[in-house]
Order: C-alpha cells, then structure tokens, then sequence
C-alpha cells in the first residue's frame, strides 16, 4: 500500500506547485464580518464593501491611516474664495488596470454620472451640487458648483467618488459593480457570494507597491469562526473583533491586537420637541446621569472613549468642549427638580435590535433609574425603523423620545458630523436629525462652514456649533467606540483606519 | 348486558371500597421514585420563585459596574452578568416568568383543545372535519416556527409570547382528547346516559370530559416544559421578554457574547432552564405511568 501513496502523494504535490502560483506568492486573506453588496463605490451604502472596492479603485484624495485628507489621483487644487469653484491638477501616468490612459475626461465620465440624479446612485448626495464639470486640459479639471460647499475635497475623498475606468463604465453600464476597473494597487480577480479575489496590479503608479500577490476577502458572519480562522492562520486579518474576545487574541503570541479610536459617535438623540424633552435642563440632567467611563466599560469592555463633543475627536474641526458633563447624580436630580420633574418621569427608548445596541440601552436605562427616570426599552428590527423613525413626515407625527443611535462621519469632516443630524433643515426624512433640534446660531454656523473653503473660517464656524449643541444638549453624548481587530503578527502596512475601512495598499506578509 | 356489568361495577364497590382512584394513582405513582423526585423539584422551584422577593440575595435590576462578568463566588453564589447584576437572583425572578409562560399557556392553549377536541370528537360530520384540517394544518409547522409567526404577527412581548405557545398546543390536545372522546362516545355507560335523556351538552362535560382527563393531565405536564423552552427560544431570539427582564431564555442571550470568557452567565440560565423541562418530563412521565388505564 505504501508504495503506491508515496508516489501518488509527491504527483499531487508536483501538480499543486505546477498549478498553482509560485511557492513565495504572498497570499493575504481577510475576514469580513458580512457580504460585499457591490463593488461600485458610488452606490455603496455599507464600509465593508466600501473597504473591499478600496483595493481596486481610487479617488481624486483619499485618506491615509491616521483619517488624514491626503491627494491621491488629483496632484494639487486651486479654489475660489467662495468655494464653488475647484480647480485640480490631476496625476500624471496613471492607467487604469484595462490599460486606459488616467486623464482629466476619465474624471468628468465619473463625476457626471454620480452627480446626475437620474443615474440613481445611493452616493449622489456626495455630489449633489455639482454643477458642471469643465475639462480644462488632459490633467486640469475645474468642478463648478451650485452652491458655495467648502468641503468638497472631503466628500471626494469619501470612497463613493472614487473613478472607474471610462471604458469600464461604458462596456459593463450597470453592471459595473460586478466588473471594477480603477486604478487602485489591486486588480479585480473574481467574487463570489461571500469571497472576493483581488491580484497584484503590477503597474501601479506608486513604485514598489503593492507587495502582496493575492488578497482574498472572505465573509465569515460567526464572531466565532472568524476568530478561529486568525488563529488557525487561514486568514491574517480579521475584523471586527467582539471586545468580549479581545483576550482570545491576546492570548496568542502570534495575533496582534488593533485597537484605535474610531469616528463612530454613540448617542442618544433626545426629541426636543417633545416633553419633557423640550426643556434643555431635563436634557443637561441625562447627560449629568450617564456614568461615561461605566459606559465604555460595560458596553465596550472598556474598549471605547468619551464623545467630548457633537463630533468625535478624529474629526475635523472637532473641539473638545471645556464644560464635560461629569457624572453627577446629585446634580442631575437638581435640574431634574428645576425643571418640575422632582420624582422624574417615563419615557420610551428606541434603537437597533443587534446585540451591542440592546446592551447600550440597557446602560442608559440602568443609569437613568437612578434619577427616577424610568425608560422603555424597545429594539427596533431595521424594516420598523424605518418606517416608524426615518420615513415620518412631519416633526409633529414623529413618535421619538428617544433613539439610541450611532453615527460615522465617513467624509471625516465635520460637516458630515453635523448637518445631517443636528442642523435645522435636516429633519427625517430628508436627513437625520432626529432630535428635531432647531437652533439658529447652530443652523447659521452650519451653513457658514460649509460656504466656504478657508479652514480658518471653517473652523471657527464649528467651534461654534460644537458650543451651542454642547450646551443644549439635543443627545445624551455616550462615546466613541474603538475600532477592534485581530491580525497576525507577520502582517505589516495593513490599516484599520478610523472610519472602519480598510487599507491595504502597503500591506506586506514577512 | 347491562345488567352484569352494572352489578359487576357495584361489587367492587363494596368489596374495594378503599381504592377511590385518586387513591391509586397516588400509590402508583408514589412508587414511582424519578417521578416522585421531579415533583418535589418542582414543587420547591415554584416555591422558591413565589418566595423570591424574600430569598432573592440582590434585586435583579441592581446593577454593580465594579463586579462585572465575576464568577461565582461566597457573594454571588452564581457569579454577576454584563451589568454586574446577581445571576442566582436573576434566574428566582425569572422562574416566575418561565413557570407562569408554562403554565398559562398550556392551560389557555390546553383548555380551548380539550373544548374543540370534545366538541369534532362528539359531534362527528363536517364540524369534525373542519376542526381537525384546520389542526393538521397548524401541527404541519414544527412548533417554534409556528410561534414565531404567531409573535412576528402580535409583536414581541411576554404577553404575546403567551398566546403563541398556547396557539401551537392547541392541536396537541384537541386530537388527543378527540381520539378519547371517540371511543369513550361510544362506551355503556354514556350509551346508558344517553338513554336516559342527559343532554348533549351535559353528556360531554360530565361523562365524557372526565374520560379524557387522564391523558388530558399527563399531556398538561409535558406540555409544560415544552411551553418553558418554546418562550425561552422566542426570547432568546428577541422576539419574547425584553430587556431588562430576567427571563431565563433572554438571560442566555444577554450572555452568549460572553460564553468563551463569562461561560457562567449563560451556564446557569441554561442549567435552570434544562432542569425545569427535564422536571416537568419526567413528572409527565410517572404521571402517564400511574394515570394510564392500560397499564393498570
């Protein structure tokens, strides 16, 4: 019997090598908590998938591993005085992966598309005041604008704006989120329901990049199996990582553990129209309620920071505001009091029906207890959400006291922080501010930051809102989670950046 | 006929008289030591969940952020949660809610099968066959999915959780006690009280219903642990008792994040939810074994 294995077995080994790629080929494998949905970033709603076209394609900016707005395909910008005219100087020998030339038409192709309203594309709002785009030579572009919008570099860095191949777009038309062609250091290999290969872009403008020859994402929904697969080697990144297996990780001298702040605020939006909501000290008293340090421990196994502000820190333009909102049951019951709630009152919370939301109510209403406030917790499957918070049309029909929520400002800019949640025009259902919170000088300074391009002016607008909202406190401000996620320690150059996407274009396996 | 065995039937009564059947089911069942020791746990379970406001160690909702996910120890004789709240005081509290869901959901989904199994059982013809498609209908879903449905439909709650328990045990017991009235219809005795003008109505609570009970009563018992562990799934899966309730089924969801690290916040819940059923099969079990005629 033996004699006859010996030689079958070294046949298949000789056919695996013969097959297969070359024994040193660096092979990195990735594992994803869900599915990708699609791979056109302008019609992206989710970050995982997000991550996944990041491999493959690229923008005018684009953000380096510390949330940084740094240039990409675009070498330098010019803009007006007031911002609705940006002018850039686009980078020179780029192609995309079916060999396209990179140029100034290429842009337009893919500006006009996300912008045009009846293309239907889930990232329109990115570019939404885009008013003509004029090709002024083969590298300069100049985006002409409705509207004064002075972060548009952000929203350009923000994956959804990030170009496909002209030709791509044309051939495949609305499949294109089947056939990716950018010019990003992976090229599109294959995908599947739950796996997508992507291979070495052995042209990529940036030289010596990238050092991996495969990169497999793999959908592993189980917290359990994914962990398993990081600590079998199967896969070499894994995120996110539960806090409650934070120690599994660390348990392995060969796994690393990522943790950094992320650029999701946790909160409760309180519906100031509402009472007993209406008065900002029965809000002020919540917030005085809320034991911050107990919050990221119970709820975050200690993994998570303060929310100082409207905004997390890792955004742009954030201040820390100097008056905090320390635990102080004493003086939550005075203001309590103030406002003629001595014995508190009831009211009803609302938030997602996953796990980590569930724990985060239960939090609130443990807390609030303590100050006579007796809450209802009730998740929310997403379908009712929906429709009993996202879809009402009139503040007065809204039945919101409460909503636990999280938000992440992909744009890293404060302006995606705080217009769709805290600026007065942005009720549901046009944005999300279900706190129904109106405030003029907040509503002024959102819309003088946005109007223009000078960072001064910028940020003296949001240090403003940040002031005001702090003040009023239209939310109980919880946290900021931090981002968890396991790797090998062979790994390098790979970023789990703030925004909870993915970097891997210096990604290299020792 | 008749005659015979109604003199057979009054000779045993005198001769026997002090073998009333309560008298013995009690002696048989009493022999019968599995069943005797599931029934004094559960006797103490629904006392200790009657008592639990008194020897509850901690109040289920006190929350201690500084002894979180601790194991058992001389304080926490059963270890503290996410929230640092006393998981033996959870599960007392909670065992009022998991018996109580037992129990009066099979006693509404057991009282409205008894009245439609008597009622396709003794009147026959199309009422029976309505009755009884519309049964196979219900039992051809497997249980759970059929609650979830049902608590889908009603929304989530302890309350809803009540009625859809007891929608799917309807089926069980209306075939069960059609199949007993069916052979009972047509014994001597309601034969003889037929004769003698007992109305309809009459002849099946009084003379037929009381036939069924036997296998009314084991089912019953059975019945409940099933009850137990079908709420305990629709809440663990969210659609039942909802934070912060000590529900034993919500417990275990509450703790499954923290199973390769806390592994006692769901070990406990799971062991008082096991233990619970088992009980209550086993009790099932020793009841069948006494009540039922034919191993007698």
């Amino acid at each position: 019997m033996n004699r006859f294995v010996l030689p079958l077995l070294a046949g298949l080994l000789a056919g695996t090598a013969l097959a297969g790629p070359a024994f040193a080929a660096k092979d990195l494998v990735v594992g994803l908590p869900d599915n990708i949905t699609t791979l056109d970033p302008a019609d992206i709603n989710d970050t995982l998938s997000q991550s996944a076209s990041r491999t493959m394609l690229q923008g005018l900016f684009g953000f380096d591993k510390d949330m940084k707005l740094v240039p990409l395909l675009a070498e330098s910008f010019t803009v007006n005085d007031t911002a609705t005219e940006y002018t850039y100087r686009l980078r020179k020998n780029v192609t995309f992966h079916d060999g396209t030339p990179f140029n100034a038409q290429a842009v337009k192709t893919n500006f006009d598309r996300l912008a045009n309203p009846a293309n239907r594309l889930k990232r329109q709002s990115l570019l939404a005041m885009l008013a003509e785009t004029v090709v002024v030579d083969d590298y300069t572009i100049t985006l002409k604008l409705a509207q004064p919008f002075g972060a548009l570099n952000n929203n350009l860095a923000h994956p959804g704006a990030m170009i496909h191949s002209p030709k791509a777009l044309e051939t495949y038309g609305k499949e294109i989120g089947r056939h990716p062609v950018g010019t990003g250091p992976y090229k599109f290999v294959s995908w599947e329901a739950d796996t997508l290969k992507v291979e070495k872009n052995d042209k990529y403008w940036k030289p010596g990049l990238p050092k991996i020859d495969h990169v497999t994402l793999k959908s592993v929904p189980e917290n359990g199996s994914r962990i398993a697969m990081l600590q079998t080697n199967e896969a070499q990144f894994i995120y996110p990582l539960p806090s409650e297996m934070v120690k599994m990780v660390e348990a392995n001298n060969q796994l690393e553990l990522i943790d950094a702040p992320s650029i999701v605020a946790r909160y409760v939006a309180l519906n100031t129209m509402k009472k007993p909501f209406n008065d900002p000290r029965v809000r002020q008293a919540l917030n005085y309620a809320i034991d911050k340090n107990a919050y990221a421990k119970v709820v975050y196994r200690g993994y998570a920071g303060p929310l100082d502000s409207a905004i997390p820190s890792k955004l742009g333009f954030h201040v820390t505001q100097p008056n905090q909102y320390t635990y102080d049951l004493a003086k939550a019951k005075a203001l309590l009091a103030e406002a003629g709630y001595p014995n508190g009152f009831e009211a009803e919370m609302f938030g997602r029906n996953s796990t980590n939301f569930i724990r985060g109510m239960q939090f609130v209403q443990q807390q609030l207890s303590q100050i006579g406030v007796k809450l209802t917790v009730t998740p929310l499957e997403s379908g009712v959400e929906t429709a009993r918070i996202w879809s009402v049309e009139k503040p007065e029909d809204a039945t919101v006291q409460m909503n636990y929520s999280g938000w992440s400002a992909s744009t890293g800019d404060a302006d995606w922080g705080l217009r769709p949640l805290l600026w007065g025009k942005g009720f549901p259902p046009k944005f999300y501010n279900v706190a129904y919170y109106k405030n003029d000088t907040v509503d002024t300074a959102i819309e003088a930051g946005i109007a223009t391009a000078d960072d001064a002016k910028r940020a003296e607008a949001y240090r403003v809102a940040q002031e005001q909202i702090w003040k009023d406190a239209p939310w109980i401000f919880l946290g900021v989670e931090n981002l968890l996620a396991g790797k090998s320690k062979k790994l390098t150059g790979f970023y789990y950046v703030a925004d909870g996407g993915l970097q891997m274009e210096e990604a290299d396996l020792q | 006929m008749t005659t015979t065995d109604a003199t057979g039937v009054a000779a045993a009564a005198t001769h026997e008289a002090v073998r009333s059947p309560l008298r013995e089911f009690w002696r048989k069942f009493r022999r019968n030591r599995t069943a005797m020791a599931a029934g004094f746990c559960l006797l103490a379970l629904v006392l200790a969940a009657a008592a639990a406001p008194w020897i509850a160690p901690f109040d289920p909702a006190a929350f201690d952020y500084d002894r979180i996910l601790e194991g058992p120890s001389a304080g926490h004789w059963a270890g503290t949660d996410a929230y640092g709240r006393d998981i033996l005081s959870r599960i007392l509290w909670g065992a009022r809610i998991s018996l109580s869901v037992g129990l009066l959901s099979v006693l509404l989904g057991g009282g409205a099968g008894v009245a439609l199994g008597l009622i396709a059982g003794f009147r026959g013809g199309w009422i029976d066959s309505l009755i009884m498609r519309v049964c196979d209908v219900l039992l051809a879903f497997p249980g759970i999915l059929l609650a979830i449905g049902i608590v889908a439909v009603l929304g989530p709650g302890v309350e809803n959780v009540i009625y859809g328990v007891a929608i799917f045990s309807v089926p069980v017991f209306a075939r069960l006690v059609r199949g007993s009235t069916l052979s009972l219809k047509r014994a001597v005795y309601v034969d003889a009280a037929r004769a003698i003008g007992v109305r309809d109505r009459l002849l099946m609570v009084r003379h037929i219903l009381p036939g069924t009970l036997p296998s009314v009563i084991v089912y019953v018992s059975m019945r409940i642990g099933t009850s137990i562990l079908t709420a305990a799934s629709l809440s663990f899966i969210g659609l039942g008792a909802q934070p912060p309730s000590p529900e034993w089924g919500a417990m275990l969801a509450d703790g499954r994040s923290y199973i390769g690290v806390a592994s006692h916040v769901t070990f406990y819940p799971g062991l008082a939810i096991f233990l619970t059923v088992l009980a209550f099969n086993l009790l099932g079990d020793g009841l069948r074994d006494a009540l039922d005629p034919k191993l007698r």
